[in-house]
């Protein structure tokens, strides 16, 4: 079963918020469409909501980040809110630290962030 | 019936019990059935001059300041007289198995509890073991090579003896250091809030890999909990940390990052510095300030305040 995550708009931000685990071809489609979001709408920034999500794995770690830095290519920049504490370890864990995409707690902090309140 | 019981009974007491560590020990003091008869026959002169000495010894304890303050009164001393004439009489023919050895270690620990002092309980030792072998000498001078003998095999019994209790002093010493050990261990550590979006918290005592996987979770709690956009964790009270701790510290703070707080690392010592180092961690990956004034005021800067 496919999941299509929703983008919405938030002045010239996008927002997705990823309700349920994602497989990976349900990423990569997500992937494209922010992308396409991005371009479409001249987006300046991208929130990505993963408090719903459970766990995150390596490859959907991995595609996150390679959202992330093709956003930048696009003069955007993308932040990932709602890392839940034991999502957060395991992620160390992997070694996933996502180094160079800034993070926020939630949507709120992270609409603080790109100075959307 | 009843004798059908009794029978039982006292045979499964008249087997010995096996037990490694009692052989073991029992070789190594030489210690053997030998001297166990020998010192028996001392039995009857012990009960005849027994009471004298132990009176002597207490004329000779209470004399000292420090071991005369261990007795309350009069009846006390009375009281501790009666359990000696008896540990007295054990040391002279009570049967050498792992009830007496239990028992020691017993009277041992009671020593220990109340602040005997090995050199206390050793220096009364010597001062009975040296009244008695007197006045065995003494009374067995038609025999002096028996009499010496004799005395040789009290003397092991009563080394043997001394061990046991200063195992004792050292096993009961010991369990109170790991029990304060484990008292630190498990002290909580707080998550406290400095101010809305700022949390401190202050890590004392002994940093292992339980507590640090406490303080992780806590820590990470507590950042939803109060919507922290910062948190300085300040580890002054923190000797030191080897590299598997030193490992987990960063973990923690790269997975409170990863929930969109800003960790700031204060008060590192000089060893802590080093464990970092040796698991491959400089200061780039990581924000740190020497002091806690300093922490605050980079975590604020880190805010944008």
């Amino acid at each position: 079963m496919t999941v299509t995550v929703p983008i919405l708009r938030q002045g010239s931000a996008l927002i997705a918020s990823i309700q349920e685990d994602l497989c990976d071809s349900d990423i990569l489609n997500l992937q494209s469409r922010i992308l396409e979001d991005v371009i479409r709408y001249r987006a300046n920034a991208v929130i990505i909501d993963v408090s719903a999500i459970g766990i995150l794995d390596s490859f959907g770690t991995k595609t996150l980040i390679e959202i992330a830095h093709s956003v930048k290519l696009r003069g955007a920049k993308m932040i990932i809110v709602g890392i839940q504490p034991d999502v957060a370890i395991s992620m160390v864990l992997l070694g996933l630290t996502l180094k160079d995409i800034p993070t926020a707690l939630d949507l709120d902090h992270g609409l603080a962030l790109i100075g959307e309140t | 019936m009843r004798e059908v019981i009794s029978s039982s009974l006292s045979d499964s007491e008249g087997k010995p019990e096996f037990d490694q560590d009692l052989v073991d020990a029992m070789r190594w003091f030489d210690l053997s059935d030998h001297d166990r008869a020998l010192t028996s026959e001392l039995g009857d002169i012990a009960d005849d001059v027994g009471e004298r000495i132990i009176e002597a010894f207490y004329t000779h304890l209470l004399t000292d300041e420090t071991a005369s303050r261990h007795f309350r009164d009069g009846a006390h001393i009375a009281q501790v007289k009666k359990g000696q004439m008896r540990y007295f009489r054990e040391l002279i023919n009570a049967d050498l198995d792992s009830s007496y050895i239990a028992d020691r270690r017993r009277i041992g620990s009671i020593h220990e509890r109340t602040g005997v002092t090995p050199t206390l309980y050793i220096g009364a030792y010597a001062f009975y073991l040296n009244k008695l072998a007197n006045v065995v000498l003494d009374r067995m001078e038609d025999d002096p090579a028996k009499a010496f003998s004799m005395v040789l095999s009290l003397f092991k019994i009563a080394h043997f003896d001394m061990a046991l209790a200063l195992e004792t002093y050292a096993d009961t010493r010991e369990e109170a250091i790991k029990a304060r050990e484990r008292e630190l261990s498990e002290l909580p550590t707080p998550v406290l809030q400095l101010r809305p979006g700022l949390l401190l918290i202050p890590v004392v005592g002994t940093l292992d890999s339980y507590r640090a996987r406490a303080l992780t979770i806590q820590l990470l709690e507590g950042i939803q909990e109060h919507r922290a956009r910062a948190v300085v964790l300040d580890i002054t009270g923190v000797a030191a940390v080897d590299s598997a701790v030193a490992n987990h510290l960063i973990q923690t703070m790269a997975a409170a990052r990863l929930m969109g707080a800003q960790p700031v690392l204060t008060g590192l010592s000089a060893e802590v510095a080093q464990s970092l180092v040796k698991v491959g961690v400089t200061a780039e990956a990581l924000s740190t300030a020497g002091d806690l004034q300093r922490g605050i005021e980079l975590a604020e800067h880190l805010l944008g305040e």
